[in-house]
């Protein structure tokens, strides 16, 4: 009888064992979650993150206000109709009435200089950008990337999964936009992978953001993106006047 | 007492420098401080826009614009929809429009009693700040 009660009481034991261990688990995971802006100090990478680029891979060093003149692509090789077209390209062009609202895709969009809040869950991350408006959603729940011929938009489509303490997020599905904001844009079929990783003091959150794009570029681009916390922070709404445009029209 | 125009021209040499539509339409070796009366002023993404009338040294009024920082931005430096009134006389800095026209990137502004709208922008165009 004795050892009949004691085998239940272990049984039970085990069971709430499963659930407890998983909480654990769950909990260890940094949480991302707050108000981020970007470090104006820190988004230079170090030696470390250089030396180990990806083949095949430059560092583009335009993360936050910087940006590349007309002609200039940091680096990045792109094919003879992307140079074409971006020789073509007008900068008034993103500043007429019905352009000046038109948000860029999360290429360009996550290295500027604009705070955004993640909201971190198990089943889903949400990533809200100040800038446009723009809101992702990163999917957790190991589902796969969308079928090719679904819609397209400038947060496209985002998987993630842990890598340790690295939050990898994985996109496809982003409409055609701009890379450097000097008309160098990116296809349809760009493909972007960003690592998440939080400082020990939960203050600094670090991203790597990495993409290719074939059609586009002979090689990859690589940015590296520094943001500090900041409590009792809000995301505004942008709500953008296209009227702006006007500024910019004869 | 007539208001007289007081337009500072300011060339400052810097090295060319990659920002945004930054560098695309203003001159960053160019700055200039133009004094005049509010007739307009957007607090607006993305970007917002002041006009004021200047009375040139003619008599002449000349419409100048100038052009802010993203509203996202101005808020944190102490700026908000209120900061100017129409009819106010205002002083604004920055740097000249590459096109030759009357319109400015902001980077600071000056009440007539001296005292600075919000927080001056600090950027400096050799190096790595807030254009966009």
């Amino acid at each position: 009888m004795c050892a009949a009660l004691a085998l239940v009481v272990v049984a039970g034991c085990q069971r709430q064992a499963q659930p407890v261990a998983a909480a654990v688990a769950v909990a260890k995971k940094p949480d991302l979650s707050g108000y981020w802006a970007l470090s104006r100090t820190a988004s230079l990478p170090g030696k470390d993150f250089l030396d180990s680029l990806p083949p095949n891979t430059v560092f583009l060093n335009d993360t936050g206000a910087a940006e590349f003149p007309i002609g200039d692509y940091g680096g990045l090789k792109p094919r003879p109709a992307a140079i074409a077209a971006a020789q073509k390209w007008k900068p008034e062009d993103d500043m007429a009435v019905s352009t000046a609202c038109a948000p860029p895709s999360i290429v360009y969009a996550m290295q500027g200089p604009f705070p955004f809040e993640i909201h971190q869950g198990t089943e889903f991350i949400i990533i809200r950008l100040e800038y446009f408006d723009l809101v992702r959603i990163v999917f957790m729940d190991g589902r796969p990337h969308l079928p090719a011929d679904a819609p397209h938009s400038k947060v496209g489509h985002s998987i993630g999964h842990w890598d340790g303490d690295t939050l990898v997020v994985d996109t496809t599905h982003l409409s055609a936009s701009t890379i450097t904001n000097n008309g160098l844009a990116h296809s349809d079929n760009v493909h972007v992978i960003e690592k998440f990783s939080l400082s020990a003091d939960g203050k600094t959150l670090t991203a790597s953001q990495e993409f290719e794009d074939p059609e586009v570029l002979k090689n990859r681009g690589i940015r590296h993106i520094v943001w500090n916390r900041a409590e009792g922070e809000y995301i505004y709404p942008y709500e953008c006047d296209p009227s702006f445009g006007a500024n910019y029209q004869k | 007492m007539s208001r007289w125009l007081s337009l500072l021209l300011a060339l400052t040499a810097a090295q060319a420098v990659a920002h945004h539509s930054f560098a695309v339409f203003f001159d960053g070796d160019k700055t200039v401080a133009v004094t005049g009366k509010v007739t307009e002023f957007k607090f607006a993404n993305p970007h917002g826009t002041i006009a004021v009338d200047v009375k040139g040294k003619s008599g002449k009024t000349e419409v100048w614009k100038a052009e802010t920082n993203a509203p996202v931005i101005l808020r944190r430096l102490g700026w908000t929809k209120d900061s100017l009134q129409l009819g106010e006389t205002i002083t604004i800095e920055g740097w000249l429009a590459r096109n030759g026209t009357h319109y400015i990137r902001m980077r600071k502004v000056t009440r007539a009693d001296g005292s600075t709208v919000g927080t001056p922008i600090s950027f400096d165009p050799k190096s790595d700040l807030n254009s966009k």
